[in-house]
């Protein structure tokens, strides 16, 4: 049987979610930022270590202003995981993510949720982990779709995760 | 379904399908896209397989979603459509609503909106990390000012004790060479300390009370030895007119005129110097001073002048004129702090001519004689006075106590950091500390203050004690003073200087 699973990209806008979408499913990264209005959609097929094949459909949602709560719900129907992204170069892109999270996990208690903190390239990662400790910001990888750290390794371990 | 209709009215570009509960097109349109009936769905493209989830999840009797803004790419293009879809027992209905345009449009809008705000933010960004760097620049150069000062500390402080003993004339000359450099040396790390200073804004500019002749006077007296030994006239002229005592920042002013001069006298070989201070205007309690500093040298061609106050600008081929292009950027630097004018007029082989036009202020009411810098005696309660050196830094040590013991009224222990200095004063009673800043294990600053509170002896608590060390900024300073400290000596020092603070601050406390 086909495995497919819904996975949603979450976050600020400008902080990098279409980066890396692209990244993963198509190895490619431009300098040039485009906004996302709305959502794209695309299929990124995943070879699981048990031989199992995973189509993962990604959601690249359009970025929020404020909160997560203002990213329209019609697109988390149906998910299985979200990804909420962040820039560590933009502490505003971060400093409500607890409260985001709690809405999240209340709203869709069955979702998994994963955080990422993107564009590590430009800040010192040392620096950069020391700062979300202090502020008690959860992330579970630190990538950089530009320089291609750690994306690909996050979405293999994301595809195990969702189809155990 | 009514608002389905009203949809249809307004828009055209609208495509219908018909799908089974399986997935498989039973009816479809190809107004937007080309799929086909009897094909899967799922194949068609990925946001469909969100139907498995409403299908599987939702009461398929009345479940009906909308989902706006979803790009679709169609053989190539592609459609910006807000999607509904209606599930019922048998089938699924899924509509699109081609809005590419006005999506498009709004993209444009929104485009903009982000790349502001983010413009904005990567601005702020570089802000910091230019701020950061600029931080970093100075912490480098008040390290680099603290380890160049150090040993230069020793130089000039043993070639004065060099100098005080019998020297063949051939010595005598080599030590005159090596004071001559080291002076250099040390202006040299003024001027660095004072670009870094002008640079991060943290120049402060004092206003305080002086007699306005002693700093004529000191800068005749400086130069006119020079003037002499040279063959050069000098001539200062002071408008009678200006008040005795003006409110200013002496040490700017005299940095600015020193500088000045300094240049003048390197680049005239013969003829004269002139210094000539007059009256401006006054108003109230405040007048303008007009400097001009004019000397008979080389002079500068036209089209130099415009660089003259740029940093690093040195136009002389003649590698014996010592200089390091800064003086001229720190003069024009210190005159803009002080709200002032400088203004220059040359002509190559007939000499330059420097005008500059400062602020003061005055008293308006009679003014009182200055205090002039008191005098101190050793008190004559005993010979010897014990002084407690804490220093790490083994030239200096070697110096200081050089200075101390050739001296002949002081006996000098040594602690070579603050701990050993603890020890050393519950041990001893001292007369006056020396405290280095910087040492390890615990610091001058720790130190002074562990003997200030930590005790109850006053002969402990009260000790006189003089911070020591090549950090010349006024935040290091403060922090003495904060600390407990009585006074400062900033290294490289003169022995006239480390003898009358030692003297001033033991005979203050013999006073008390």
């Amino acid at each position: 049987m086909k495995l497919s699973k819904k996975v949603v990209l979450l976050g600020h806008f400008g902080v990098g979610k279409t980066s890396l979408f692209r990244r993963f499913i198509e190895n490619e990264f431009s300098e040039e930022y485009k906004v996302t209005l709305g959502v794209q959609i695309k299929k990124k097929v995943i070879q699981l270590p048990d031989g199992r094949e995973l189509s993962m459909i990604i959601w690249d949602t359009e970025g929020h202003s404020n909160s997560v709560e203002d990213t329209r719900k019609s697109y988390l129907l149906g998910s299985h995981a979200f990804i909420y992204v962040f820039d560590l170069t933009r502490e505003d892109t971060y400093k409500n993510l607890n409260q985001d999270l709690a809405y999240l996990k209340e709203t869709y208690n069955k979702v998994i949720i994963k955080t990422i903190g993107n564009k590590v390239d430009l800040v010192s990662e040392k620096i950069a982990v020391k700062n979300l400790k202090e502020l008690n910001i959860p992330f579970d990888c630190l990538t950089s779709a530009k320089t291609n750290k750690n994306v690909k390794n996050f979405f293999l371990d994301l595809a195990e995760e969702i189809t155990k | 379904m009514k608002n389905h209709q009203n949809q249809l009215q307004y828009n055209q570009n609208i495509q219908s399908i018909t799908v089974s509960l399986d997935g498989t097109i039973i009816d479809t349109d190809t107004n937007l896209f080309s799929w086909k009936s009897g094909t899967s769905i799922y194949d068609a493209h990925p946001f469909f397989e969100i139907l498995k989830s409403f299908i599987e999840d939702d009461d398929p009797n009345n479940a009906e979603f909308n989902l706006p803004c979803i790009h679709f790419e169609n053989d190539g293009d592609e459609r910006i459509c807000d999607v509904s879809i209606q599930i019922d027992s048998k089938q699924v209905l899924i509509t699109f609503f081609d809005y590419s345009d006005k999506y498009i449009e709004l993209n444009g809008i929104a485009q903009q909106r982000n790349e502001s705000i983010l413009i904005t933010k990567e601005l702020e960004l570089k802000n910091q990390y230019l701020l950061e760097k600029e931080e970093f620049k100075n912490s480098f150069i008040a390290n680099i000012n603290h380890e160049i000062r150090t040993p230069l500390t020793s130089i000039l402080g043993f070639i004065e004790v060099l100098q005080k003993t019998s020297l063949s004339f051939e010595q005598e000359e080599l030590a005159r060479i090596i004071q001559r450099d080291s002076q250099h040396l040390h202006a040299l790390i003024d001027d660095m300390i004072d670009i870094s200073k002008i640079e991060s804004g943290k120049l402060k500019i004092v206003e305080e009370r002086f007699t306005f002749s002693d700093l004529v006077d000191g800068l005749h007296e400086s130069y006119s030895k020079i003037a002499e030994e040279r063959g050069i006239r000098f001539e200062t002229y002071v408008d009678p007119n200006i008040q005795e005592y003006l409110i200013g920042d002496r040490m700017r002013v005299y940095q600015i005129l020193n500088n000045l001069l300094n240049n003048a006298f390197k680049f005239t070989e013969e003829g004269k110097i002139g210094l000539s201070i007059t009256k401006n205007y006054q108003r109230t309690n405040k007048l303008s001073i007009n400097f001009k500093i004019e000397d008979t040298g080389m002079g500068i061609l036209e089209e130099h002048l415009d660089q003259i106050f740029d940093r690093f600008t040195r136009f002389s081929k003649d590698l014996q004129i010592s200089g390091t292009g800064l003086g001229l950027a720190i003069v024009k630097s210190l005159v803009d702090k002080l709200n002032g004018e400088i203004k220059v007029e040359s002509e190559p082989e007939k000499g330059t001519t420097f005008n500059i036009k400062l602020p003061f202020k005055f008293e308006v009411t009679k003014p009182t004689p200055e205090r002039k810098k008191k005098k101190y005696t050793l008190p004559e309660t005993k010979k010897r006075f014990r002084v407690l050196l804490v220093e790490d830094e083994e030239t200096t040590q070697y110096l200081v106590m050089k200075i101390l013991i050739t001296h002949g009224s002081f006996y000098v222990d040594l602690a070579i950091n603050g701990e050993e200095a603890i020890k050393a004063i519950e041990r001893r009673n001292y007369d006056l500390v020396l405290m280095d800043l910087r040492m390890s294990k615990v610091d001058g600053y720790q130190a002074t203050h562990m003997i200030r509170n930590n005790y109850g002896d006053e002969v402990i608590s009260k000790v006189p004690i003089i911070g020591f060390t090549a950090n010349t900024n006024e935040t290091e300073r403060d922090k003495c003073f904060r600390a407990g400290m009585d006074d400062f000596i900033t290294k490289p020092f003169k022995r006239e200087e480390l003898i009358y603070k030692i003297t001033k601050q033991i005979a203050k406390k013999a006073a008390d």
